[in-house]
């Protein structure tokens, strides 16, 4: 997975680095509750410099769906 | 949040301390939106503040109004959460024998009118600033009851319940860039509360009072815009009432 994604993943929700992996879910996750899903938001906006919709907000409910709106977004994601 | 150009929605707004807000905000360059029960009070707002009539305490009725406003204003940037009704009842009553203790239903009538509304309120209103992703500010009017008065459980606790909501909200929604703060005014000499307090009752209150005064209702509602305007300020109740709670 993309490190600089990896890094924001593992910050927000508190992951040690060997467990951000790309089957992520909001499911599978204990962590990633409402508030976890607002803070990811600003993270990724931050970090990407881009505003999130709020389609695009509730859509992020797993690794594969966030790298699929990122990419939407023009960001690029390769490792 | 500078008040000039801001769109801010007043409940219990018509009148007394809610148009004393209304008013102060307007001064300032704020684009003034008084939601209230009293359509007669509505009618009599000057020229250029918009007034509906809406019950608070009916959470359809509430997005509704809210929609409509976003849709004529574009936005709702301030929400002060003015609307409320003072109610006194003692929890024992030994001269009613027959009725002694303080009545259920007026117990969940006035923790209806005085909590729930605010989270009505502040619940279509925020849905609406976190789906837009604009940030904003809730204003919460609490009241120096939050501490207890004697003679008013149900108003009290109400009170109470705001503040502790004011500070969740700081908490859950600061990060969304809204913010959420409560003026928690002390005895303001208004028509209510002199229709409430016997003569010898404000006596004493001002006699207690540092200050030696009642408020005036503009101070409240300077309070109110220090609130909105001050951006790092947030979970903040904040008191006017003249030291009285010290």
């Amino acid at each position: 997975m993309n490190q600089r994604l990896a890094s924001v993943l593992a910050d927000v929700f508190e992951l040690r680095p060997d467990q951000v992996v790309p089957d992520l879910t909001k499911d599978n996750v204990g962590s990633w509750d409402s508030l976890k899903q607002m803070d990811l938001v600003l993270s990724l906006e931050r970090e990407y410099g881009i505003t999130l919709e709020f389609s695009d907000i509730i859509k992020m409910n797993s690794v594969a769906n966030i790298i699929e709106v990122l990419t939407s977004k023009g960001v690029g994601l390769g490792t | 949040m500078e008040l000039e150009g801001s769109v801010a929605l007043i409940t219990g707004g018509a009148k007394g301390l809610g148009l004393a807000i209304a008013t102060y905000l307007h001064e300032r360059g704020a684009k003034v939106v008084v939601a209230d029960l009293d359509a007669e009070a509505l009618a009599a707002l000057p020229e250029n503040m918009d007034g509906r009539v809406l019950d608070v305490t009916r959470l359809d009725d509430a997005k509704a109004a809210v929609k409509e406003i976003i849709d004529r204003h574009g936005r709702i940037d301030v929400l002060v959460n003015n609307a409320g009704v003072i109610y006194s009842e003692p929890m024992v009553n030994i001269m009613n024998p027959s009725g002694m203790m303080h009545d259920y239903s007026r117990f969940r009538k006035s923790v209806t009118v005085n909590l729930d509304s605010v989270f009505i309120m502040s619940s279509a209103v925020v849905e609406q600033m976190v789906m837009r992703r604009t940030k904003g500010v809730i204003v919460n009017i609490s009241s120096i009851s939050a501490c207890g008065n004697e003679g008013q459980t149900a108003y009290s606790a109400a009170k109470a319940g705001v503040n502790a909501m004011t500070v969740t909200w700081s908490k859950e929604l600061g990060m969304m860039g809204i913010r959420c703060n409560a003026v928690s005014p002390g005895f303001i000499d208004t028509i209510s509360t002199r229709n409430a307090l016997k003569d010898s009752i404000v006596k004493h209150i001002v006699s207690n009072t540092p200050l030696r005064r009642l408020g005036r209702a503009e101070e409240v509602a300077q309070a109110v815009a220090s609130v909105i305007n001050n951006d790092f300020m947030n979970g903040v109740v904040l008191n006017i009432n003249g030291g009285l709670s010290l």
